[in-house]
């Protein structure tokens, strides 16, 4: 115990701490700009200086640790003189021009200055001279307000970990820029912005549009682009965002962002948004009323439903909405349409991978919390790039290497360039055969702990690729290998991160076997990358074909019987379609009608023009969405829904968290819920809520997971798994789906298509972000360098990219740091999609689709 | 007084191994490898023996807290960047006596149990690079540097690193910045580097003098070092004497000479049978004294007593023709120019302190200029992040206090000293 007298108040301390966050707990405030909780200490810009008796000299707080007995005073003559000094000594280079700097008001040299400056000036000569910099499409810098405090450099190397600023020159000609020179080459995290204490790094979004204090209302919401579900405030006024705010008291991501969660959230105010509903007159969507298309919903699902059955209509539900939307959606579904068949976009990665996990390590195996990655020793990473598909868990990798954890990242991981140990790139999709060598060699190693003895059983009998094999299939050098496996298998907390990519895999099946074989072997904590901000709630609200809310199996009996009980609704006995079997269903006739919320599966599924045109063979197609998709325009009716900062409710992320989104816009329209549960009532049935709180009371009784949950629960803390819910006890399974054969190259090198899952991309929304279209302007064809020569392209040239099913045109980019054989390509921009390309195959039993072996084709265009 | 330091510096080969050898070389290391490291941080603490650098801080001290910091591995620096203006005192040991700096290093990493040591060279030392790196090859060869010295299965690998022209690396953490391959700007301490320095291990930086002293204790033992020159600090020291004396160089003389010896007796005296006016002791950055004031021993405790600083050593003459605003003037642009940015005061205080200074000499002056300068230099004191913005303080208010006259002088008329007054560098 350490006792520390400051300003003659006695602060008893557990553990040495300094004398700055030691006053800070007590409610002592002492001025300071290079200091930030986030931040590496740094005591350069000497604001925080006190007396501490017996020290000779004025001391920093922020830098200095309190003994036991010290005594410590933050305010006297001495020290208001100093810190009077300090602000003299900033001023005479920082201009006054407080009257058009956006941050007046909330600026620390300003607030600090009333409370300690002089009154007047006593430097004569004139003020350091260097223009504003205005660049870059997103970021200001103004280098004349800068105070070097290095706080944005700090950001950007020490939390970051993107090294894209540093300071430069010596003396006061000291400035910040970023190596790239005037634009940005960077991650556009925002942080910088985020820690600036000065008006020095400003973003250009709301570049003179406001002033702080005429901001009419803060409002703390969650991030509605990725699985994280970061938290910050938004700051509104006039009914718009004007400004994203990150608090690092605030959230799982304590202040940090990524740039579409900071520079993103302009699609929702664009003009592009749908605002009435549309029907099909004719061969045209044209307006209606709200009245005329409910209507028309309502009669025509009524008319199909009696005439071919429940089972022939199909819904499918959105990552994108809030878990009272989702819950409302299959309710709708089940009991109105009377139908199971309801999927999502989430098959194609997260559930299936969740669905066999649970299966064999049980249920909540993959409800392990981001802030713990940091304290892992080391770091499986396969899938896909973290820092792009979930930025701010890449940051949480980043940190762990930084604390000396070992990173093992396998296949191509751009953003953990300079944050992994081992770097194991193999041949295009041959994972499952370098992971089952790395079963069985881990196998020989580890000894199994005996909790799941059939599994273990099924991991004894596999037979994994030879190292022979590895070294032939992979080309990965087999004596390194066995040095990384030896390495891997001598740490004890393991955690193990895996993305979408593994599971859309024609060896889908082999791979989530080996997958959960290594994590059960190293006793591994599981992360599943979501791209999606709801993919947990989707699953946790029963919109799959097969299973009830809260995870509960449709085919067991009473648990169908008990949610009908409480419904007052009958429920189909039979699991429905997945959504690959409701398009080949559509293709085929059986299935009449579908109901999509929040989707785009026209654009994000393999094969466009197959999907289409099995969509448009459906009698009916109802498209709810903020934007006029693909998927919209080939719609019958499209109704108009609300965006996720216009309406209340929660999102699961994939951490298993529950978190809420609170209404901060107010716009005309109604949420998805009210949109179904309106048609509900004109079909006849009885679906009515007031609002998304009344949505969660029900929640809470039919799903055991959430049993007794409310939102006051969740803004005390109460929102991580297992909350006060239930988990399904479940005998542990052996993860019975057969195995498939590894997918092996065919002799001859090719070139095969990857999908590039870009941190400022993000499908249907980040479309319509100008801010984020500016920094990833146009669609790209991504090869290194040998690929460029092998093909005799160059930089920039406009190619054909083909494959057998569709082609396109777009400019080469060379990136040395691309695996060769691979084009990288995106799946974001309109009609230049890469999912469009690539063949329909779907795995026979996990219904997932195979996006690998695609073979591709750099043409030369003829010039004309 | 038996040299110590510069023994065989008339040698025109001195450089070489085998002249190094033949006047008993590398015997002090073969001694050092028979007995147990914490007995010659024993022996190094017995001699009294404080750091060259500026500090004075006891080296045997400093050893003794690395080596008993259980983390590994350890590392040895030799600070070499010697930067400050009017210091040149370890520039004939790195050209003149590389093998002497290198048997130090040997045996001060023997003593801590260190496997890698470093050299951080001034860049503007092109010269001693080439010569350190030939005796390092030289000792490899023969054996006194490697992966098995002597036999003795101790191992060292010693390179030299040149450093980019920055003054603040000299100062020993952001010597450690730039080594590790970043700005060169100091750390916080605590931690010390000696445990938490050269990528985050235990680290000893030493002085090249330092390091140099050190055959020489293990050879003649603590205790007869311990009596040569003053009492509290011993040991031969090198002075550096520029400026207007008739014989300026490097001199070699017991701990504690009187510095108005040292300028009459063996510099020489004031060239040109002109009037001595004052005298920089330590470099640039240590307070100046007047004529009057030069009956003090130099040594370190003595030199703070009189108000100034021991320093380098790097005693800078100047006789009745210098215009003192000029030379204030001269050292500020220095410190302007080398101030890393950190922190606050010295980043902005030295530029504005520059500008004033300027101001006055070029006649340009305000009555108020003066009280200016000693607030704005007072401001500066005692609150920067390391000590290169206090010497600039220091040396402003040292020059006020001892020439306010010659100030005041400028600021009513102008510049009476155009004799030395030719380009101002910007």
């Amino acid at each position: 115990m350490i006792t520390v007298t400051i300003n003659g108040k006695e602060v008893r301390l557990e553990k040495p701490i300094t004398i700055f966050e030691a006053a800070e707990m007590h409610g002592i405030k002492i001025p300071h700009f290079c200091y930030h909780p986030l931040l590496e200490k740094w005591g350069g810009c000497r604001m925080c200086l006190v007396e501490v008796e017996k020290m000779p000299k004025l001391q920093t707080s922020c830098t200095l640790y309190v003994t036991d007995g010290m005594v410590v005073k933050t305010e006297s003559e001495e020290i208001s003189k100093a810190r009077k000094a300090m602000l003299e000594f900033l001023l005479i280079n920082h201009p006054l021009d407080c009257p058009f700097c956006d941050k007046a008001g909330e600026c620390d040299l300003q607030n600090s200055t009333t409370l300690y400056g002089a009154s007047a000036g006593r430097f004569e000569e004139g003020k350091r001279r260097h223009p504003e910099n205005i660049n870059d499409p997103l970021i200001v810098r103004n280098m004349e307000r800068c105070i070097s405090c290095t706080r944005c450099v700090r950001m950007c190397d020490g939390v970051q970990g993107a090294s894209a600023i540093s300071m430069v020159n010596r003396s006061n000609k000291t400035f910040v820029e970023p190596f790239s020179g005037g634009r940005y080459n960077c991650e556009y995290c925002g942080n910088c912005l985020t820690v600036c204490p000065v008006g020095a790094i400003m973003s250009r979004l709301h570049r003179h549009a406001y002033r702080p204090w005429q901001m009419e209302e803060e409002v703390k919401t969650v991030c509605a682009y990725c699985g994280v579900g970061c938290s910050f405030v938004l700051q509104v006024r006039e009914n718009n965002i004007v400004r994203i705010m990150p608090k690092p008291e605030v959230g799982i991501n304590k202040g940090i962002l990524c740039a579409k969660g900071y520079f993103g959230y302009g699609y929702i105010q664009s003009s592009k948004r749908l605002t009435s509903p549309l029907i099909k007159r004719g061969w045209k969507l044209e307006p209606t009323t709200w009245d005329e298309a409910l209507t028309i919903v309502a009669n025509r699902l009524t008319e199909i439903k009696k005439k071919f059955g429940g089972e022939s209509i199909g819904g499918i539900a959105s990552a994108r909405c809030t878990n009272e939307d989702n819950y409302v959606f299959q309710k709708f579904v089940r009991a109105c349409l009377g139908s199971n068949n309801i999927d999502s976009i989430v098959r194609t990665g997260f559930a299936v991978a969740q669905r066999y996990i649970e299966d064999v390590i049980g249920q909540g195996a993959t409800a392990n919390i981001i802030s713990g990655i940091p304290h892992s020793e080391g770091i499986i990473v396969i899938g896909g790039d973290p820092t792009h598909i979930n930025p701010v868990l890449g940051v949480q990798v980043r940190e762990a290497f930084r604390r000396g954890a070992k990173v093992f990242a396998i296949g191509y991981n751009p953003g953990l360039e300079r944050h992994r140990t081992h770097n194991i790139s193999y041949y295009p999709f041959t994972e499952s055969t370098l992971l089952s060598y790395l079963v069985s060699k881990l196998a020989t190693i580890k000894e199994l702990s005996g909790e799941n003895k059939s599994f273990e059983s099924k991991i004894n009998n596999f037979k994994g690729a030879t190292l022979k094999d590895v070294e032939k299939v992979c080309r990965i050098n087999g004596s390194d290998l066995n040095r990384i496996i030896k390495e891997l298998s001598s740490i004890s907390s393991v955690s193990l991160i895996i993305g979408p990519d593994i599971v859309q895999r024609t060896d889908v099946r082999t791979n989530l076997f080996l997958l959960t074989a290594i994590a059960y072997m190293l006793n591994a904590r599981i992360y599943l990358l979501a791209e999606k901000p709801n993919e947990q709630g989707v699953i946790d609200m029963g919109c799959l074909p097969d299973t009830l809310p809260g995870g509960r199996p449709l085919d067991i009996e009473s648990f169908r019987k008990r949610d009908e009980e409480l419904w007052g609704y009958e429920i189909p006995p039979k699991p429905g379609l997945t959504v690959f079997e409701m398009i080949e269903g559509a293709n085929s006739g059986s299935l009449k009608a579908l109901y999509i919320m929040g989707g785009n599966p026209l654009y994000n599924l393999p094969d466009n023009a197959f999907v289409k045109s099995s969509i448009q063979n459906l009698e009916f197609l109802v498209v709810q969405d903020i934007f006029l998709s693909e998927t919209a325009e080939i719609a019958d009716v499209v109704l108009p829904s609300l965006g996720w900062v216009e309406k209340e409710g929660t999102y699961t992320n994939l951490e298993r968290r529950i978190q809420r989104l609170r209404k901060s816009l107010d716009r005309q329209g109604m949420e998805d819920w009210r949109i179904l549960s309106e048609i509900g009532k004109k079909m006849g049935f009885k679906i009515q809520y007031d609002s998304s709180l009344d949505i969660m009371k029900e929640i809470s009784t039919v799903s055991p997971l959430h049993s007794g949950l409310t939102y006051d629960d969740l803004d005390k803390g109460l929102d991580v798994w297992p909350y006060k819910g239930t988990p399904l006890r479940h005998k542990l399974g052996a993860g019975d789906w057969p195995l498939t054969k590894s997918w092996s190259p065919s002799g001859k090198e090719k070139l095969y298509l990857t999908i590039e899952k870009h941190m400022f991309l993000s499908g249907t929304m980040s479309r319509y972000s100008t801010a984020l279209n500016s920094i990833y302007q146009e669609p790209c064809a991504k090869i290194n360098n040998d690929v460029a020569e092998r093909s005799g392209v160059k930089d920039g040239e406009m190619v054909t990219i083909k494959t057998e099913k569709a082609q396109i045109i777009l400019p080469i980019k060379i990136d040395r740091n691309i695996p060769d054989f691979t084009v990288l390509l995106t799946n974001n921009f309109i009609e230049k999609g890469a999912m469009g390309l690539i063949p329909y195959k779907i795995d026979p039993i996990t219904k997932t689709p195979a996006i690998d072996g695609c073979e591709i084709k750099i043409l030369k265009r003829e010039y004309e | 007084m038996e040299r110590v330091l510069l023994k065989n510096i008339d040698n025109r080969n001195s450089a070489d191994i085998s002249e190094y050898e033949k006047i008993g070389g590398y015997s002090s290391l073969r001694k050092a490898l028979g007995i147990q490291p914490k007995d010659i941080i024993e022996e190094v603490k017995k001699s009294g023996l404080r750091g060259r650098g500026g500090a004075g801080f006891p080296t045997g001290m400093k050893w003794a807290f690395a080596a008993a910091d259980p983390k590994f591995p350890k590392y040895l620096l030799c600070n070499a960047d010697e930067g400050e203006p009017g210091t040149f005192k370890d520039r004939p040991i790195l050209e003149k006596n590389p093998h002497l700096l290198i048997e130090g290093m040997v045996i001060s990493a023997y003593a801590l149990g260190a496997e890698y040591s470093y050299i951080y060279l001034r860049g503007e030392y092109p010269s001693a690079k080439d010569i350190l790196n030939k005796a390092i090859s030289q000792a490899v060869k023969k054996g006194y540097l490697g992966n098995n010295i002597l036999g003795k299965g101790f191992k060292l690998h010693l390179s030299v690193h040149q450093g980019a022209g920055a003054y603040i690396c000299g100062e020993e953490t952001a010597l450690i910045e730039s080594l590790e391959g970043f700005r060169g700007q100091p750390r916080i301490k605590p931690p010390f580097p000696v445990n938490v320095g050269a990528w985050n291990m235990p680290t000893v930086i030493n002085n090249v003098e330092t390091l140099s002293n050190i055959p020489y204790i293990l050879q003649a033992g603590g205790d007869v070092y311990s009596k040569i020159g003053s009492k509290d600090c011993p040991g031969p020291k090198l002075y550096c004497i520029s400026g207007h004396v008739k014989r300026p160089g490097v001199y070699e003389l017991p701990m504690g000479t009187i510095l108005r010896e040292i300028i009459y007796t063996h510099a020489g005296g004031i060239k040109g049978g002109k009037k001595l006016k004052a005298v920089i002791p330590g470099g640039i950055s240590t307070p100046v004294l007047p004529a009057d004031q030069i009956d003090c021993p130099m040594d370190f405790i003595s030199m703070s007593k009189s108000g100034s600083m021991l320093g380098s050593g790097a005693i800078i003459v100047m006789d009745e023709s210098v215009c003192m605003v000029k030379v204030l003037y001269r050292a500020m642009k220095f410190f302007e120019h080398e101030s890393c940015g950190k922190c606050t005061p010295c980043r902005e205080g030295t530029g504005w302190l520059s500008s004033i200074i300027g101001r006055i000499e070029n006649g340009k002056g305000k009555k108020e200029d003066i009280e200016l300068l000693s607030d704005v230099a007072g401001n500066i004191s005692g609150k920067t992040f390391c000590p290169l913005g206090d010497g600039a303080a220091t040396v402003s208010m040292s020059m006020i206090k001892h020439f306010r006259d010659e100030f005041e002088e400028h600021i009513k008329g102008g510049c009476k000293y155009k004799i030395l007054h030719n380009v101002i560098p910007a």
